[in-house]
């Protein structure tokens, strides 16, 4: 999970094996935000499966790479 | 995760964050009042926690317990993420602005990205994710 500078920079460090996703780091910013923002909270309780899925899908990260176990 | 787990799991992450670092057991375990080793285990296979082969923190997550290749500077601190994504994560589980500092995995030129009020000051660059969601925890560490 690495930051690259283009999509140019993406695909010659595959080197030829397949892609995983690509997303803009702005989107990876607002993921980190609603996946960890309350994991210091005194209230908090571990994500469903159900509650991480929709961070994604609201994201627009859908399709089979963004489905969970 | 029952409530006993649940505090330990707090317990944990307040220290990590007093410390700047990850605890060790006998610092946890002082903090806590009992020996964490076996509750630390519970919360590694709930992914609570991630444990080394000796038992020990290795993530905790966003938080990375040992040296990595993405190093945020945010409240006062420089923490090390276990990722690009866990980054970001710092400065959202901090509450706070911070600048993170990584490099281009393929060409290996530096980046440094500020984050104020959760916006970039760059977001020309791209972030790639490998392995598909449903195998993340598969081998979190290479994830």
């Amino acid at each position: 999970m690495n930051l690259f500078r283009s999509e140019e920079h993406v695909e010659q460090w595959l080197a030829g094996q397949p892609a995983g996703a690509t997303i803009p780091v702005a989107t990876l910013a607002e993921l980190a935000h609603q996946w960890y923002a309350d994991r210091l909270a005194s209230n908090w309780r571990p994500h469903t499966r159900e509650q991480n899925q929709a961070i994604l899908d609201g994201l627009g990260l859908t399709g089979p790479f963004w489905q969970l176990a | 995760m029952d409530d006993a787990d649940l505090r330990l799991r707090n317990v944990t992450y307040e220290l990590f964050v007093q410390l700047g670092r990850a605890p060790s057991a006998e610092e946890a375990s002082l903090a806590a009042g009992m020996d964490v080793s076996e509750g630390w285990r519970r919360l590694h296979e709930q992914h609570a926690l991630v444990l080394d082969d000796a038992g020990a923190i290795r993530m905790a997550n966003p938080f990375s317990a040992v040296p990595t290749a993405h190093r945020v500077d945010a409240r006062g601190w420089w923490w090390f993420a276990n990722c690009a994504w866990d980054a970001f994560g710092i400065c959202a589980a901090l509450d706070s602005d911070g600048r993170i500092e990584t490099s281009c995995a393929d060409c290996g030129e530096p980046i440094a990205l500020d984050v104020r009020d959760g916006r970039l000051d760059d977001e020309t660059l791209l972030f790639h994710c490998l392995v598909p969601a449903a195998h993340w925890w598969d081998d979190i560490v290479f994830t």
